[in-house]
């Protein structure tokens, strides 16, 4: 909701010096967070360092001035002054950290063309904007995703635009850290603690992301990608996907019953 | 009146300094327990980590130069990474800050040795064996479990080879060792000092050498607890961090960086109180504002402690505690800008003496400012979100480190290594050295964060050549190899000073601390005799006092008991040089007799005449 402020400063940037450009208003407001924090410490950092250049070359009075000056020097006032004057930036910084944070965090409704849970066959009202959720399980060394309906993909996430979906995070093995960059920061899940993130898509696309754990020996592999489509194309690669998977284990199932492989028959 | 007639008359004097035990050099500094012993062992023993660490270092970003390399199999590389976080900041880092500390801080406060010598002498070995146990892990299969070893990877379940377990022992021992460190300094400091040094006239190195023992015995004692039950997990079927049977996962990582917050603050603070004492020597100024530097060390290590949730903004925790954790690193702005607003306060007026030293502290001070003003905005939670475990953070973390550990640690190895060796580093490396430092890690850092906004994440074996990242992660490498450089030529200059540099004085460039009123080297016992200690300067007291008696040939005769009381003082102080230890306004003015120093100093220090010591009504008032 913020992070409208942060489409001017972003754009005059360029894409080089902010993270992935946001797609999701929750990304939006970290955008927003980013520029803000990291305008005001390279102003604080350059400026200091370019006053730390200027005090070094300073040629001073004579030895014998600078040796007659007053001992004590830094006084309780001039201190003061300081140590207020940075308390005072420090509050602004947590309060603006807290509102950024908590409109980060806040979960905004599905949009008009987005999905409904109406339309996903649970049980929910007609017209109930309640967010699309899905699972989404780290394991060494990739993503596992289970819709609403049981259907499970792996590797790619396939959600509709505009809708609001909330991940629920776990791990089944070690620490991993989910992370696409222009849809949610980063959250990180333990076995046994789970985690949540969520976000509304803008736009149809492809999005990259990576986790941010390692994790063992193929860490660098454990990429993410959420796909973005209109919702009527999500309901149809949800049908067909858990038509292949029901495919996929009849056949398993018949090749059990059969003999042809090792297993317990369901039959 | 007519002035007594003086008559210089040699003394006897107890010079245990030259005696030879029969033994060899390095049999003798190995079975010591004197504190300059104990702190050259450490000294070397980092500096050669140093190498191991940037060997690891070069040999990561070689792999890391193209993409999808292949120059270095995953597992290999996962072995280089967890040797890499504990050797960079464990096992140099922190013990060069030991080394300096344990040499250095008895001298500053005026002490003869060390309060607990044979503890001081334990925690070294403690480290060795510690760093040895880590590094012999190479001979058979090491740890592969990361920088941290964060539990349930290092559990048996996922690193079923003992490397972690001689990981997390080695870890153990380390730690065990620096509590020993700290324990003993803070006996040092708290009981040692000169007469006279209240704790606000404490000079600001040994400050912040009480600060880093305070918290290294807090952020110590963490990590012990947090290696034992990892091992117990791992050996003797513990379940501390096994999620199935009711143990938290999550506990490790909170305690494992609690420790690495900690040493985060300690490599820190070393660097604070060496550079502001190298500020103020080196632009001829006092210190400003001593004890607001003083309390911000303090309260940077508190708060810098109480934040290490901010590594962890995205880990399953309720969003209040992260707030809090918010509040602390936000918070860390106060005693940061302050130690900064006070070194420029310092260096503003001064006439700067650009020598070895004062460069590499202006650069530390540089890039430690960098550093932290960007960990400062990812204290901010969402910005956390999108930029930690990228280059991004790793940047921030090694520019505020390289420019802390290395350029801070090397500043204040320029400024005492006369004080260690009785010799000057040699001026012709280090320029070269300096400036291949600072470039370098810019070199590195500023295309590593470039990268770790296209998406980079920190400790992968590979990145993909589609993500935009190849210049940048090919830059950083340039980069680390021009650091890498950088630190071997100090080294080299270090190592080839030791005993062909030019020849140092006592006060090798006029420093008000104590230490430079011991000789270089000094003798085991460091002083003939203790001063009293009248201000935050004691050494440019003695040394205005020398002055002032060598140019003034005419002593007031209205001070006749400081005439009598030290006949030799102004015939041998002309020639002050190396031979002040033994000399003038100290001989008279011992802890026995501290009236005879108050009647003899024709300008008393400052502090007698303003009482209140840095909060007096000073120039910015």
């Amino acid at each position: 909701m913020l992070g409208a402020f942060a489409a001017l400063p972003a754009a005059a940037l360029g894409d080089g010096l902010t993270p992935a450009s946001p797609a999701s208003p929750g990304t939006e407001d970290t955008q927003l967070a980013y520029i803000v924090m990291v305008a005001l410490g390279t102003l604080i950092a350059v400026g200091v360092v370019i006053a730390l250049i200027a005090a070094a070359r300073g040629r001073g009075g004579a030895e014998t001035e600078r040796e007659a000056a007053p001992r004590t020097r830094g006084t309780s006032g001039v201190q003061r002054r300081a140590g207020i004057g940075l308390g005072l930036l420090a509050a602004a910084v947590f309060v603006f950290g807290i509102v950024v944070t908590e409109s980060a965090r806040e979960v905004e409704p599905t949009g008009a063309d987005g999905l409904t849970t109406a339309q996903l066959d649970i049980a929910a009202p007609a017209g109930d904007t309640q967010p699309l959720e899905i699972k989404v399980s780290g394991q060494q060394w990739l993503w596992r995703y289970e819709y609403p309906d049981g259907t499970f993909s792996y590797y790619e996430m396939v959600v509709p635009v505009d809708t609001a979906v909330v991940l629920d995070l776990e791990s089944t093995d070690v620490l991993h850290r989910w992370w696409v960059p222009a849809l949610t920061g980063m959250f990180a899940v333990a076995p046994g603690s789970g985690n949540q993130a969520w976000f509304k898509a803008d736009e149809v696309g492809t999005y990259e992301g990576q986790s941010t754990q390692f994790s063992g020996s193929s860490y660098a592999a454990m990429r993410a990608a959420v796909r973005v489509v209109e919702p009527a194309e999500y309901e149809a690669w949800l049908t067909e996907e858990s038509q292949g998977i029901q495919e996929a284990q009849d056949a398993v199932q018949r090749a059990v019953d059969d003999g042809t492989a090792p297993g317990v028959s369901l039959g | 009146m007519t002035p007594p007639a003086y008559t210089a008359t040699p003394r006897p004097e107890v010079a245990t300094d030259r005696l030879s035990t029969g033994k060899r050099d390095w049999v003798s500094v190995a079975t010591s327990a004197d504190h300059k012993a104990v702190g050259k062992m450490f000294i070397a023993t980092a500096l050669t980590f140093l190498a191991a660490a940037i060997t690891l270092l070069v040999m990561m970003r070689i792999q890391l130069m193209i993409p999808d390399g292949t120059i270095i199999r995953p597992e290999i590389f996962n072995r280089l990474l967890s040797a890499y976080g504990i050797t960079a900041t464990l096992l140099f880092a922190v013990p060069l800050l030991m080394g300096l500390i344990s040499y250095i801080v008895p001298l500053q406060i005026g002490a003869r040795g060390a309060a607990l010598p044979r503890l001081n002498a334990l925690s070294y070995w403690l480290y060795l064996m510690g760093a040895v146990t880590v590094y012999a892990s190479f001979l058979y299969h090491p740890s592969e479990a990361g920088t941290l070893a964060l539990a349930p990877l290092s559990d048996d379940l996922f690193s079923g080879t003992h490397g972690v377990d001689a990981w997390a022992a080695g870890f153990g021992l380390v730690c065990l060792g620096l509590i020993a460190f700290a324990i003993s300094t803070l006996t040092t400091v708290r009981l040692q000092r000169a007469p006279g040094m209240v704790w606000r006239r404490v000079p600001l190195f040994s400050f912040a050498a009480t600060m880093i023992s305070a918290t290294l015995i807090v952020v110590g004692s963490v990590m012990v607890a947090a290696v034992s039950m990892l091992l117990i997990d791992r050996n003797f079927g513990g379940i501390f961090f096994e999620a199935g049977e009711g143990g938290a996962p999550l506990l490790y990582e909170h305690l494992s960086w609690i420790f690495f917050t900690g040493i985060y603050v300690v490599i820190l603070l070393g660097a604070f109180g060496a550079i502001s004492e190298i500020f103020a020597t080196f632009s001829r100024q006092p210190q400003f504002g001593q004890r607001t530097i003083a309390g911000s060390m303090a309260a940077f290590a508190v708060l810098g402690v109480l934040a290490w949730m901010q590594n962890m903004y995205s880990a399953p925790i309720p969003i209040g505690f992260l707030y809090f954790a918010m509040l602390m690193a936000v918070s860390l702005a106060v005693p940061v800008g302050l130690i900064l607003f006070n070194w420029l306060a310092t260096l503003r007026g001064g006439s700067t003496a650009m020598k070895p030293p004062m460069r590499f502290a202006l650069g530390a001070a540089a890039l430690i400012t960098i550093g932290l003003a960007g960990e400062w905005a990812q204290s901010v939670i969402p910005v956390s979100w999108q930029v930690a475990n990228t280059g991004v953070a790793w940047g921030d973390t090694h520019m505020a480190l390289i420019g802390s550990g290395v350029l801070g640690g090397f500043a204040a190895l320029h400024y005492w290594f006369p004080k260690i060796t009785g010799r000057y580093m040699g001026t012709s490396l280090s320029g070269g050295s300096f400036w291949l430092i600072l470039g370098g890690t810019v070199l590195m850092v500023i295309p590593i964060q470039l990268a770790g906004l296209q998406g980079m994440p920190v400790d992968v074996y590979k990145f993909y050549g589609d993500t935009g990242m190849s210049v940048y992660n090919l830059l950083g490498s340039l980069g680390a190899f021009a650091l890498a450089l950088g630190i071997i030529l100090t080294m080299i200059n270090a190592a080839s000073s030791y005993n062909r540099g030019a020849r140092a004085g006592h006060d090798a460039w006029g420093g008000s601390t104590l230490e430079w009123f011991a000789l270089s080297p000094p003798p085991a016992h460091n002083f003939d005799l203790v001063p009293d200690v009248r201000s935050n300067e004691p050494y440019r007291d003695i040394r205005e006092a020398v002055r002032q008696r060598s140019t003034t040939l005419e002593l007031p005769g209205a001070r006749p008991e400081a005439a009598t009381a030290e006949p030799a003082a102004a015939t041998v102080a002309v020639q002050e040089p190396a031979e002040a230890q033994s000399a003038p306004v100290g001989s008279e003015s011992g802890p026995e007799t501290p009236a005879a120093a108050v009647d003899g100093d024709p300008e008393p220090a400052s502090d007698a005449e303003n009482p209140s010591d840095g909060d007096g009504d000073g120039p910015l008032a």
